[in-house]
């Protein structure tokens, strides 16, 4: 036997087998790898970027809100103490005792009965005397109506006087007196 | 990838996630013992040391006491109390603007300190020298009460550690004296102590508020969303009837009628007839709330509606006002009285003026204001009827007012127990006490056409919500009929017209009706004081549509001792009131009564 007639494979070949329409063949491009959307990656990041954003901005405008609100707390505390100082000022000044003295140190007096005008027919109704005088109260004697929130004040009429030592101006010489009113009430001469 | 790398990779996978958990786990063991564990801790600390906890008070504002046009007779304001730590008593460092440390002395902080209230710098030292040699440990001492919100921005800029500044809140009275003792006042730590302040106070106090919130522990500035508040109620607002410039006017006038007649003291009262409001209750001397220290504790109350007094003659028109609704006389029945009488009786009975026999109308007995002709009159009506009648005038109960426990119901017996002398007396005013406001709603009722409408001070109570509290007065009541209370009214007229003080007090321009009235005063032990009386001068005006009661009272006048007295206060008086209330003068002529039946 010499060895060109030997199988040298000693199995048996195996048998090619061949599957209808399956044809193995190398891919074209075998080692593309998927490249991963982009646009996927970046709307994450972007996402989570503008949450954290929106949230950093609330809160800092949250608390920026509350520094205003003490801003403005303290400014109305500043205002209320201003308030309350100013109605210190004024308080009394709107009291009955203060106008009479600053109205008796020009001169005015409270005097009797009042006389009235009835325009309808013309006519002076009670005394019909004009005001004399002599007043009936005298602020000068001394304020009877003390009070201690315009003590000091000087009066507005008479910058030297305070409530408690106001005196009337004296009269000039010839104190002129009111025409008397005869025929009727004066009346404008118009068409 | 072969098993035994598979293997490492597995083994360090589970390493890592064991390190991991055991991280996680001992953050979540923190996290425990923090929330749950030592919460309680940390949640006093976040409140004793971090600061993170804020609360304030909301102080509720107490009610303004308003007139009846609405000015304000009483409204609350602040003033603050100074004091002093004594512990921090001592030099500070301060920086200047530049940047450099210096020392400011406590002395010349004191005397800072001292010239803003008032204070020398040695008396601010000595009281917390004082403080501390009492007590080392003393904390606290009161330096200066009542300080205005000016001093207490002065004070804030000198930034004194040692200096602690608190409000108080505090009333203040813009008219002074003017009303001041129907309004009352109030003490330390806004406590009301006398007048409408006392006896409105459920209508006037308030409920102070309280918010709480989180703050940030360097600037304090609140959390938003963590307050809590309870908000505060402040009070009413009390309305009364009276009217402010008159008032004025009247207590002015009355200090000057009291000094010129010498007299000890002084009251005025206005009423309007329609409505029975009282316009006006003055007296002199009176205090001023916003310093009530300065006038005696006698003089601080309203002694306008707490005195009581026997009233004399003027109750002679109410005795005339029983007799002609009753229907025993008319204004023109005679009746014969001499000066001095004593009747069958045993009683005795005088008049002021000694005269012969004189045949008195009814409208003369009240002219001349004849006791022994009161007497008779009165006769015509038996005693039960009289003391009735007196009852329903007023006489005996408490007036609709309600001025609080200080005022009096005045005294009034049963007619079975009034003796011989009691059975006359009680015609001419004695025998019997009232007040004031008795005596003006009398004259209120006969003016008003025989219709008593309460007399009273307080409109209501008017609340931040919107509602109003209404006092419970008494409905309108007749007591007389209108035409006795004409017949009455016209010889009051006829008093003023042709009694002998008829020139002191005639108005030009109206008609006016009055009656005076002369009562003794006791003096504590039973017996009458001689020589000086509590004179009174009632009057109402215009008679032809009566609008207004003016009642003027002097305490023990000198000069003139008698109800004369009073003439000059009264027209006064009566003339401001028609004047402020623009009265048109009367244009209907006046028909006098006789005096003396012909």
């Amino acid at each position: 036997m010499s060895l060109a007639e030997t199988d040298l494979i000693p199995f048996e070949a195996p048998i090619r087998r061949t599957e209808p329409g399956r044809t193995l063949q190398a891919l074209p491009n075998g080692d593309r790898r998927r490249r991963p959307r982009l646009a996927y990656a970046l709307t994450a990041i972007a996402g989570a970027a503008v949450i954290a954003a929106a949230q950093l901005a609330l809160s800092t405008l949250t608390a920026q809100s509350s520094y205003e609100l003490a801003a403005v707390e303290a400014q109305q505390r500043q205002l209320t103490l201003d308030q309350q100082e100013l109605t210190d000022q004024i308080a009394g000044l709107s009291s009955p005792q203060y106008l009479a003295a600053n109205a008796s140190a020009l001169g005015m007096v409270i005097d009797s009965s009042p006389s009235y005008l009835r325009l309808s027919d013309a006519s002076v109704l009670g005394a019909g005397t004009p005001a004399s005088d002599r007043s009936t109260v005298n602020m000068g004697a001394g304020n009877a109506a003390a009070n201690s929130l315009i003590a000091d004040t000087p009066l507005v009429t008479d910058q030297d006087a305070t409530v408690a030592e106001s005196s009337a101006p004296s009269l000039p010489e010839a104190v002129p007196s009111a025409p008397p009113i005869d025929g009727g009430l004066p009346s404008p001469a118009t068409h | 990838m072969n098993a035994r790398t598979g293997r490492t990779v597995r083994r360090r996978t589970v390493v890592a996630a064991v390190i991991i958990m055991i991280v996680l786990l001992a953050f979540v063991v923190r996290l425990f013992d923090i929330q749950v564990v030592r919460a309680d801790e940390h949640k006093e600390d976040a409140q004793t040391v971090g600061n993170f906890i804020g609360g304030a008070t909301l102080p509720g504002v107490r009610g303004s006491i308003v007139d009846d046009k609405g000015q304000v007779l009483a409204s609350t304001s602040v003033q603050y109390d100074a004091a002093i730590d004594p512990s921090l008593a001592g030099d500070v460092n301060r920086l200047d603007d530049s940047g450099d440390e210096y020392v400011e002395t406590w002395g010349r902080i004191a005397e800072r300190i001292g010239d803003i209230i008032g204070m020398e710098g040695a008396e601010v030292e000595e009281v917390a020298d004082d403080a501390l040699a009492n007590n080392a440990d003393a904390e606290y001492i009161s330096l200066k009460k009542g300080l205005s919100t000016e001093q207490y921005r002065e004070l804030l800029e000198i930034d004194a550690p040692m200096l602690i500044l608190e409000p108080q809140k505090s009333r203040t009275y813009p008219n002074g004296a003017v009303g001041a003792n129907l309004v009352g006042f109030t003490g330390a730590d806004d406590e009301p102590l006398a007048g409408y302040e006392l006896l409105e106070n459920a209508c006037l106090e308030s409920t102070d508020g309280e918010i709480t919130y989180q703050r940030s522990a360097d600037a304090g500035v609140r959390i938003p969303g963590t307050t809590t508040e309870t908000p505060a109620q402040d009070g009413g607002t009390l309305n009364l009837t009276i009217d402010t410039d008159l008032s004025w006017y009247l207590l002015q006038m009355l200090k000057e009628e009291v000094e010129v007649q010498n007299a000890q003291a002084g009251s005025i009262m206005v009423a309007d007839v329609k409505t029975g409001e009282i316009k006006a209750a003055v007296d002199y001397p009176t205090l001023d709330p916003n310093d009530p220290g300065a006038t005696d504790a006698d003089d601080r109350g309203a002694k306008a509606l707490t005195r009581s007094f026997e009233p004399g003659s003027t109750f002679k028109a109410i005795t005339a006002a029983t007799v002609l609704d009753q229907g025993a006389a008319t204004p023109l029945t005679q009746i014969n009285a001499s000066g001095y009488e004593q009747f069958p009786n045993g009683a005795v009975v005088g008049d002021s003026f000694s005269h012969p026999e004189y045949a008195y109308t009814v409208a003369g007995a009240l002219i001349d204001s004849s006791n022994v002709a009161l007497s008779k009159i009165g006769e015509l009506v038996p005693d039960e009827t009289r003391h009735d009648y007196l009852e329903k005038f007023g006489v005996g109960q408490k007036s609709p007012i309600d001025f609080g426990s200080a005022e009096p119901s005045g005294v009034l017996h049963p007619a079975s127990e009034w003796d011989n002398q009691t059975h006359y007396a009680t015609t001419f005013g004695q025998a019997f006490t009232v007040t004031m406001q008795q005596v003006v709603s009398a004259y209120q009722t006969i003016a008003n056409g025989g219709v008593r409408e309460p007399v009273h001070i307080v409109d209501g109570c008017e609340r931040p919500d919107g509602s109003t509290t209404e006092p419970d007065l008494p409905d309108a009541e007749r007591v007389i009929s209108e035409k006795a209370a004409d017949e009455t009214v016209d010889i009051l007229e006829n008093v003023a017209a042709q009694g002998m003080l008829a020139d002191q007090i005639s108005i030009p321009g109206y008609r006016i009706g009055i009656k005076t009235g002369t009562a003794q005063k006791t003096d504590g032990n039973g017996n009458y004081k001689a020589g000086v009386y509590f004179t009174s001068m009632i009057g109402i005006a215009p008679i032809d549509d009566p609008q207004y009661v003016v009642m003027v009272s002097l305490d023990e006048p000198r000069r003139i001792t008698s109800s004369s007295a009073n003439a000059s206060a009264f027209k006064k008086a009566m003339t401001q009131v028609l004047k402020n209330y623009r009265v048109p003068p009367s244009e209907e002529p006046f028909e006098p009564l006789p005096k003396f039946k012909e």
